[in-house]
């Protein structure tokens, strides 16, 4: 799988918007997979991975034209609306889904790791997404496993705290520090 | 100046609340606050819109994992796409047709075929005015397993359909036949016997290699496609319909 073009994303989004069908289906087409493995890595269930695909794209078929291309990348929106959904869906469950150590695709947690900036740059996925790698690559391991299991598991700054075993003070601390690097560390790429 | 005015105005708290926002792990009290702000606060939307495109892309990190197609069919279905629906079907007929190329290089050459066909052709009963075999088709499974062969004879305006696989039919359903054309929907030539065994059925005009190179069978519910426009079920044999040179 290729990383889109967001114009191409844009375009289809705009055309959804006026109820093109088969712009709408280009735009799944394009999209399911990558917001599909991230609902499955979110709820590990496939059927409630599915039922959450299936609600995020009807309401991106009914919400389209609230899009506003000025304001967020077309990937960057409909992922806020899978995770927006995902997160309700693990609410609605009963027990806690239970949360594996590898969140990520090995790949991306090898080159993580790795001083080598080569194994990112390999990697299938989009030109942010690859930034934002490059600059979590540079924070601790821990601020950027405390990071990544708020994003992914809804987990607050105390569930953080007794997954990775740290006072809840350390893990606030830690996940307001791996923000800010993050943010001034992509700023910095963003000026290249 | 109240104690939420001073937040508001609090550039880096500002920035760190929508950051933890969008995280995730601004919390209670504090997350629905903010959430009341958002509407009126244009700056603060950007910032929350920001942190979005920051930390968005982390979902890129699990691996991609294409859904099943029935949650395209069960999307389709809620917001009543039906007209894509027989666009789909439509382009999925002009997928067939762009094969062709495929079936024709099967074609004659193929010793399965020339074999099955030296078998069929002489158990024809003798006829008083014998047939003439003008165009053939070989129907193949998915498998790639001959199933059927279909003759036109030009000069009765006739076809005969012999089945020389098993196929097993449940009770509801029925095969139907039908000329798949280079241009517009498919058109049906009539149901299988359900027994199997071979029949004959008129063969309209124009059911030429030239303007229909591709013959289907497709499953139905019994008594045929309920729609019009073509099939309802999906191809169970297909195979280039050809001439033969004499």
């Amino acid at each position: 799988m290729t990383a889109t073009d967001p114009k191409q994303l844009k375009n289809w989004l705009a055309a959804t918007a006026r109820k093109d069908g088969e712009a709408f289906r280009l735009l799944y087409d394009a999209t399911s997979p990558k917001l599909f493995g991230f609902a499955l890595r979110i709820l590990i269930k496939k059927e409630l991975a599915e039922d959450v695909i299936q609600e995020s794209f009807v309401s991106i078929w009914n919400n389209a034209a609230g899009y506003q291309p000025s304001l967020a990348a077309p990937m960057t929106w409909m992922t806020t609306i899978v995770r927006n959904k995902a997160f309700d869906a693990l609410r609605r469950q009963d027990g806690a889904v239970e949360l594996d150590a590898d969140h990520f695709d090995k790949d991306v947690m090898n080159a993580l790791e790795s001083t080598d900036p080569t194994p990112l740059e390999s990697l299938q996925m989009s030109s942010d997404a690859k930034s934002l790698a490059h600059c979590m690559a540079r924070l601790e391991s821990l601020h950027r496993q405390a990071i990544a299991l708020a994003f992914y598991h809804d987990l607050s700054h105390s569930e953080v705290a007794s997954q990775l075993k740290q006072p809840l003070g350390t893990i606030k601390t830690w996940v307001r520090r791996g923000l800010e690097r993050l943010r001034s560390c992509l700023s910095k790429l963003e000026g290249v | 100046m109240t104690i939420r005015q001073n937040i508001r105005s609090n550039t880096l708290l500002r920035e760190m609340l929508a950051a933890e926002y969008v995280l995730g792990t601004l919390r209670g009290g504090a997350r629905r606050r903010l959430e009341t702000w958002l509407p009126e606060d244009a700056l603060l939307n950007q910032t929350v819109n920001e942190w979005q495109g920051r930390l968005n892309p982390m979902s890129e990190f699990a691996p991609a994992v294409a859904p099943s197609p029935d949650v395209w069919r069960a999307i389709s279905r809620k917001i009543g796409l039906e007209k894509s629906a027989i666009e789909s079907r439509k382009s999925f007929w002009r997928n067939l047709r762009e094969d062709i190329g495929f079936w024709r290089g099967l074609g004659m050459a193929s010793t399965a075929l020339a074999t099955i066909l030296v078998a069929v052709l002489i158990t024809q009963p003798p006829a008083a005015t014998p047939p003439v075999t003008s165009f053939v088709a070989m129907l193949h499974n998915d498998q790639s397993q001959p199933m059927a062969v279909i003759m036109g004879d030009a000069h009765h305006h006739t076809m005969t359909i012999k089945m020389v696989g098993q196929h097993t039919v449940a009770a509801e359903h029925s095969l139907e036949l039908w000329a798949v054309p280079k241009e517009g929907n498919p058109r049906s030539l009539g149901l299988m016997k359900s027994d199997g065994s071979s029949m004959t059925i008129a063969m309209p005009a124009g059911t030429t290699p030239d303007t229909v190179p591709l013959l289907a069978v497709t499953l139905e519910p019994k008594g045929g496609s309920p729609n019009p426009n073509g099939p309802s079920g999906p191809i169970v044999f297909k195979g280039a319909w050809v001439q033969l040179t004499s």
